[in-house]
């Protein structure tokens, strides 16, 4: 099971590119696709999902092209959209037991047994009679991951699925994700980097609708590893920095800031060299530094 | 932020909404169409509001065109106003907005204008789109008036603004209080339902003012307002906002701003309460999910994503088919489950049942609830309902998955688009079928609430299930294809609703060929005797073409299926050809074969098996009549003075042969050589000859137009005879179904009422056939014409009831199938079977009128004797077996007639009186001689209440008046110029309203004038050439029924019944069985004018040779203790007199004469009621009571014809 997407791209029709060249080679595991707000994500998820069309290029799912052949997609396809509603009134049960007959699970019975297996896998079933509007935030995304494995996809598709969980069902849902098989291609979309950092084995940055950025975490943390400083300034100080030194991020501790910068060796007096991790690598990518990275991973 | 700010801002907002100036173009669109087609730029058209002497931008045509249109916008209204607030709901912007330092007044009230002036704006459409349409090429110039406006500003001052503004406010509330658009519609619903009740309830002048005020759009206020405008007062005069109109939209807006007030002081900018309330048990589940969610999961073995593994994947067709039923269901228990559908269904039944307490009135009078009548008034009353929630579920179907923004999910499974579809298709049938059963449901309780107990449900099932039912599923597939295709919910509801409106007014603009009008299919009307009779095959066509046309669209829609984030229509029709595959190529196939197969044989039986004419076609075709054979006018022809008629009936097959001999005689004075013979289009001629050689010189198929020439000339005062053989024979079926000549039970062929339906051939050119509309003949390049030949016009003068014959000898032989019994005018001589059928031979012993009718129905008689010896007369009625109900009332009316008639005009002419039912198809009862055809329809199922005061034995009366044309039109037969309607019909309503006095007295009279007055001044206002006076009554109903009865009733209360009635036996003396040449109106005026003291002779001026109308009213009325006892009461009254023109304008007369002056008890009995001598202008008058007066007035019966009879009488205040 191997995905593969070749100069994917998009412009909607008030002029955003929203897809960009994109080519990406997925195989079978958890795959993150990191970027900023707007970057394009939800787009590419879409298209794969089979939901929009492309203005160029080509996505393969093994023999299938996804661009062309939808409804053989879908028949492989959980996908959980990154913001969905639910019937307020029906029950988590029937829903669920809907959905499984549109996915093609015909057999009354088999059926049944595998919507009340999911449930209780996602730990659902003690409210599966429930209505789905009483659900909190997280049981509701629970409830998308279980509509999403039903009938055992081969691509799962999951769409910034940890925004606006609290830490604890992030938690839950970080382990529900880190349990679905390895056979799997699964896209994780997130701008969360721990998300990514957590469950990935690879991922790919992406921003502005174009592919910045592929690799597998530790691999790539090893590549900024030297590169990475860090300085706790004051405003002022900061206010001189911005522009001139090549910072990543900032954060505030404490009421000071703290920068951190990429560079090959100390930018300037004063800052330490720190370990790296994924936020590190992510921003330098985002921020534009870190472009060599790219040729180096691929 | 203030209120303007927020008010700008959402003006702006909308106005740069495309859907904002959709609906400005749609109503520019509609307006243009509608002036286009009232002014004659589209030619095939004709729409006339109101009459066509109206120019088509005078105020009141113009106030209809614009209240119609506006009305539609109830929808758009909904939708803006509700939108305006609940979209901060749907789309969360409220959390902004609520915690922004914007006062709750403030976003109500911006909110609010914002909305209200979009409205304004998207309204303003209509009067642009009229006001361009009067300046389109082709618009005739004769039909425009004087440019006002006025007359376009004020309907909207009056009707579009004000329900703007209330209905606004109400859907503004509810939207924000309940913050969801569904309860705004139904809101909409309940409107449709006011408006609907308002409408049906006018129809009985009596709910005028309660009908008035309840129509929540003010519509029916207007009406009731103009009702007795005469044609001048609606072209010259304004609407103005007084009377009802002002009371109704006080009412309603004042409704509007109480709802505002209170919606204002609940509405909380808030999260709502609602959601953050817990009640106990939500309190209790919230725990429970609570500690599920805290709960361990449980500890389970493999993969995650193999718990989602299925033993058996089935993703076929037939798999998702058998997915169906149960989507459906799901997708229609949360319809039913919902409170708002309980809402709007439970409202609907309140009101059919409301709406059907008088099922079927006439005079206020209610027929007895039988199936089809009920059906009539609750399926009928429900339709449009059906059509508004059929368009509101189809929007609210289409949009389920993306409103709970389940649709990326949905979307991705690999579910057939179909399925979802489908199911939500089956889902629309299927609430529509409930609706049905809410019909049929309604309909039993109402026949069981009035003690009705033959329940047809067989009868109930079959017409709402196989009938109405499949031609819903047209417009349920229709409105889903809308919302499809438009995607833009609240667009496509007033899209659909403009369709639905638009299509039932199709035929009105020139399109009636119902291959291209959209679900149309020719009507099935049910009767009792024949019950849907050979209508249904043809109907049954039409709608597997529509089936097969909806199919298509069906399978169109499907492709077009929003899936996924491609919601351009662009990018949809680019998907269309991916998604074509072979199982919609299929079904595609099969619908378009099915409707060009169903189309094709449609086409050949309403295009070649028998002629498709239009409206205009037919004008077109009586216009060339005209102009090619009137010239031959007055060509010598012969009489008939005899006819011996075989007729043969094959109702099962349709069809009918009639052949036998006329004795013709010339008495022109000339030698006649050309024949020139008619007989409608669809006879087939075996054989004719006239006694004499003759040769066919030209025969104009086209308009049955036969020339003959004879080899030898018919000298003047010879006779001979003419040998016919002649056929019908119903072929296929027409545009409007299958024909109603011959049907299975319940044949009337009908041999008075022009060549149309008479077999029998007929000689001349035959003036009937002429265009009558002076707008029509414009259209043709004829001259206007007189609607009747002057009164005074000789030629005429000799001419009766046609120009074929005066008086003849008739017998005939009729036959039909077994079981089965054959009819006509006569006596019955033989009756016999042969080979399997019925026959009966009649003979008339006397002189009769040419006009005969032949019947065949499975009868079942009623007979009974008036009179002795040799006066005595046999009454035999025949009847459908069922239609026991009024039998003894007709009896009654028959032998009370006998008796009036007899002693005070002229003997009864024959020795037997028959009537004999027909289907329903035509509402009418008609004389012939000794023989009344009587619709089912008018009087078999009344259900007098004879305890009711109020109730009118209608069947009684309509007996009496047919019975007494056997005097007026058979013994007095008329001359064919004006006047002659009053001679017969004005006369037996006269005689029919003796008769019913002296049964139930003189206060059921004074009801019945009140109806016969309404209909007198509704009639004239709606004049389409000149109002005659009476004695030149040249056919309009209002003038010889309504003006006919009232002004007889008159003329026998001012000189006496006695009186009147002398002159009238008097004149029939003189005229009886007499002519040519025929009486005339002028010959019974001065029989009347002979009895009639000097004093009162002004009486035949005002009454019968004018138009006179009075305004009189009662300004003051008070009472105080009598010095010598009794009661004092004072009156001051105001009196005027005018005598209007042809159009109605009035020119006051000088007034001083006896008119009614009543005081009356607090229970209504006259204390006193004498006649006064009353001059113009106001004066006081003084009377004196024995008892406490609680009404006083002038003229208080309503004597005299007066456009405000409520204001003749005031209530008595103590001084």
């Amino acid at each position: 099971m191997r995905l593969k997407i070749r100069g994917l791209s998009k412009r909607y029709p008030n002029g955003v590119q929203a897809l960009e060249q994109v080519s990406l080679d997925l195989s079978p595991g958890m795959f993150g696709l990191l970027g900023p707000n707007g970057a394009g994500k939800s787009t590419l998820m879409r298209t794969l999902a089979t939901l929009q069309e492309a203005d160029s290029g080509s996505a393969t799912l093994d023999d299938i092209d996804i661009l062309r052949e939808p409804a053989r997609v879908r028949e492989v396809l959980g996908y959980l959209p990154q913001d969905f509603g639910i019937y307020p009134k029906v029950s988590a049960l029937d829903l669920l037991d809907h959905l499984a007959r549109l996915k093609g699970l015909a057999d009354t019975r088999g059926r049944r047994e595998v919507v009340e297996r999911l449930l209780q896998r996602t730990n659902l079933y003690d409210v599966r009679k429930q209505k789905l509007g009483s659900f909190s935030g997280g049981m509701r995304q629970r409830f998308g991951i279980a509509q999403a494995l039903l009938g055992h996809p081969k691509l799962i598709i999951v769409d910034e699925p940890t925004a606006g969980l609290d830490p604890e069902e992030r938690v839950r849902f970080h382990n529900l994700l880190a349990d679905i098989g390895e056979e799997v291609v699964v896209i994780l979309s997130t701008h969360i980097v721990s998300d990514v950092a957590d469950l990935c084995s690879s991922f790919a940055v992406i921003h502005h609708g174009r592919v910045l950025l592929t690799g597998e975490p530790a691999a790539l943390i090893d590549s900024v590893r030297g590169r990475i400083w860090r300085k706790i300034v004051t405003k002022e100080e900061f206010a001189g920095m911005k522009g001139r030194l090549p910072l990543i991020s900032t954060r505030l501790q404490a009421g000071r800031t703290l920068v951190r910068a990429y560079a090959e060796a100390v930018p300037e007096p004063g800052f330490e060299a720190v370990e790296p991790d994924l936020e590190d690598v992510y921003f330098s990518t985002i921020a534009g530094h870190f472009a060599v990275a790219r040729a180096a991973a691929a | 932020m203030n209120v303007l700010t927020i008010a700008v801002f959402e003006l702006r907002s909308r106005v740069s909404l495309i859907s904002t100036w959709v609906y400005w173009l749609l109503y520019a669109a509609l307006g243009g169409i509608w002036m286009a087609a009232a002014g004659g730029a589209i030619e095939h058209a004709s729409l006339t509001v109101g009459s066509e002497k109206l120019a088509i931008n005078a105020p009141y045509p113009l106030a209809v065109a614009i209240t119609i249109l506006g009305f539609v916008g109830v929808i758009i209204i909904a939708a803006l106003m509700g939108r305006s607030v609940q979209q901060d709901f749907e789309y969360g912007t409220f959390h902004f907005l609520y915690t922004a330092p914007i006062r709750k007044r403030d976003y109500f009230l911006g909110r609010f204008l914002g909305a209200f002036v979009t409205l304004t704006l998207i309204f303003t459409g209509i009067a642009i789109g009229l006001e361009a349409g009067m300046h389109l090429p082709g618009v005739e110039a004769a039909r425009l008036g004087p440019f006002a406006l006025q007359s376009i500003l004020r309907p909207y001052l009056f009707n579009v603004l004000p329900n703007t503004l209330w209905l606004g406010a109400v859907f503004f509330v509810i939207a924000a209080l309940t913050r969801a658009m569904a309860p705004v519609y139904i809101g909409s619903v309940l409107v449709l339902i006011g408006y609907l009740l308002a409408g049906d309830l006018l129809n009985d002048m009596e709910n005028k003012t309660i009908a008035a005020l309840i129509d929540p759009m003010g519509t029916t206020a207007l009406d009731a307002l103009t009702r007795y405008w005469s044609v001048a007062e609606k072209n010259t005069q304004q609407i103005p906002l007084r009377g009802l109109l002002l009371w109704n939209r006080l009412l309603w807006v004042s409704f509007g701003f109480i709802v505002t007030a209170v919606g204002y002081r609940a509405f909380r900018m808030d999260y709502g309460v609602g959601r953050a309330a817990l009640g106990g048990r939500r309190a209790r589940r919230r725990a429970l999910i609570a500690a599920a969610n805290e709960a361990p999961a449980p500890e389970a073995d493999g993969r995650l994503s193999d718990a989602g593994a299925a033993g058996a994947m089935d993703r076929s067709a037939g798999a998702y088919l058998r997915a169906l039923p149960g989507t459906v269901w799901l997708y229609l228990r949360e319809t039913i489950r919902s409170p708002r559908f309980y809402t709007v269904v439970a409202g609907g039944a309140v009101f059919i049942v409301g709406s059907a307490r008088d099922v079927s009135s006439i005079y206020g009078t209610t027929t007895w609830p039988v199936t089809y009548q009920v059906l009539q008034v609750t399926a009928g009353f429900f339709a449009l309902f059906i059509l508004v929630i059929t368009a509101i579920h189809a929007g609210e179907l289409v949009w389920r998955e993306r409103d709970a923004r389940m649709d990326e999910i949905v979307d991705s499974t690999p579910v057939p688009t179909w399925l979802g579809f489908f199911a939500k298709l089956l889902t629309l049938f299927a609430i529509q079928g409930l609706l049905l059963g809410v019909v049929m449901i309604c309909s039993i309780g109402i026949q069981l609430w009035q003690g009705y107990t033959h329940l047809e449900i067989g009868h109930y099932l079959f017409e709402l299930y196989a009938l109405q039912w499949p031609r819903y599923w047209l417009l349920a597939a229709l409105a889903l294809t809308i919302h499809v295709l438009l995607n833009q919910k609240y667009l496509a509801h007033f899209v659909v609703v403009v369709f639905f409106l638009v299509s039932l007014r199709l035929p009105d603009f020139g399109l009636e060929d119902r291959l291209y009008r959209f679900g149309s299919v020719p009507e099935v009307m049910y009767s009792d005797m024949n019950g849907y009779g050979h209508f249904l095959p043809a109907a049954r066509w039409f709608e597997l073409y529509w089936s097969a046309a909806t199919v298509l669209l069906l399978v169109l829609a499907n492709l077009l299926w929003v899936r996924g984030r491609e919601t351009g229509l662009g990018a949809r029709m680019t998907g269309l050809r991916r998604r074509f595959g072979p199982g919609a190529a299929g079904v595609a196939a099969v619908a378009a074969a099915v409707l060009i197969g169903s189309g094709a044989w449609i086409f050949y039986n309403t295009h070649v098996l028998n002629p498709f004419l239009s409206r205009f076609d037919r004008e077109e075709l009586q216009a060339r009549y005209e102009k090619r054979y009137k010239a031959l006018e007055y060509a010598p022809q012969p009489k008939i003075t005899a006819v011996d008629l075989h007729a043969d009936l094959f109702p099962h097959q349709h069809r009918a042969r009639l052949s036998g001999t006329l004795t013709l005689l010339n008495r022109s004075g000339a030698p006649i050589t050309d024949l020139y013979v008619m007989m409608p289009r669809s006879t087939e001629v075996r054989g004719l000859d006239f006694g004499i050689p003759a040769t066919l010189v030209d025969f104009d198929r086209e308009l049955s137009w036969r020339h003959y020439r004879l080899s030898a000339p018919m000298q003047p005062g010879t006779t001979s005879v003419c040998h016919f053989d002649v056929g019908y024979a119903m072929k296929g079926f027409t545009n409007d179904g299958a024909e109603r000549v011959v049907v299975d039970n319940g044949t009337f062929l009908n041999g008075a009422i022009g060549p149309e339906t008479s077999f029998v051939p007929s000689f001349g050119y035959l003036e009937d056939a002429e265009l009558t509309s002076d707008r029509e003949r414009r259209k043709f390049g004829l001259a206007p014409k007189e609607r009747a030949h002057d009164l005074d016009d000789p030629v005429w003068r000799r001419i009766g009831f046609s120009r074929d014959a005066d008086w003849i000898d008739y017998r005939a032989t009729v036959s039909t199938v077994a079981g089965q019994l054959p009819l006509t005018s006569g006596y019955l001589e033989r009756q016999w079977s042969e080979n399997g059928r019925q026959y009966v031979s009649y003979r008339m012993d006397s002189k009769m009128a040419d006009i005969y009718p032949l019947q065949s129905a499975r009868y079942r008689v009623r007979r009974d004797r008036w009179g002795e010896g040799d006066r005595a007369v046999a009454i035999e009625i025949d009847y459908q077996p069922g239609h026991e109900f009024d039998l003894d009332r007709m009896i009654a009316g028959v032998k009370d007639s006998l008796g009036y008639f007899t002693q005070n005009y002229a003997p009864y002419q024959h020795h037997i009186l028959r009537i004999i039912e027909f289907p329903r198809y035509d509402q009418f009862a008609e004389s012939f001689p000794n023989t009344v055809p009587f619709s089912e329809a008018i009087g078999f199922v009344a259900k007098v209440d004879d305890h009711d005061p109020k109730d009118i034995d209608y069947p009684y009366f309509v007996t009496a008046h047919e019975v007494a044309h056997q005097w007026w039109g058979h013994q007095i037969t008329p001359a064919s110029v004006q006047g002659g309607d009053f001679l017969t019909e004005s006369l037996a309503e006269y005689s029919a309203l003796m008769v019913l006095k002296h049964r139930y007295g003189d206060a059921k009279m004074r009801r019945f004038l009140r109806y016969e007055l309404d209909r007198y001044l509704l009639g004239r206002s709606a004049e389409g050439k000149k109002e005659q006076p009476l004695f030149r009554a040249d056919g309009p109903t209002y003038l010889h029924y309504q003006k006919g009865s009232l002004a007889l009733y008159a003329m026998q209360d001012a000189i006496g019944e006695a009186t009147l009635n002398r002159a009238l036996a008097d004149f029939v003396a003189d005229w009886r069985m007499k002519g040519p040449p025929y009486p005339t109106s002028r010959a019974l005026l001065a029989k009347i004018m002979a009895v009639t003291p000097p004093q009162k002779q002004y009486l035949i001026s005002d009454l019968f040779e004018n138009i006179v109308l009075f305004d009189n009213r009662t300004t003051a009325a008070t009472w105080r203790p009598a010095a010598g006892g009794g009661f004092e009461v004072d009156l001051t009254v105001s009196a005027k007199k005018s005598r209007a023109d042809g159009l109605g304008a009035e020119t006051e007369v000088p007034m001083d004469e006896d008119v009614d002056v009543g005081v009356f008890d607090a229970k209504d009995n006259p204390l006193l009621l004498r006649k006064m001598r009353i001059h113009s202008g106001l004066q006081s008058l003084r009377l004196v009571v024995g008892a406490q007066p609680a009404k006083a007035g002038i003229d208080p019966l309503n004597k005299l014809i007066d456009r405000n009879p409520d204001d003749n009488t005031k209530e008595v205040s103590r001084q």
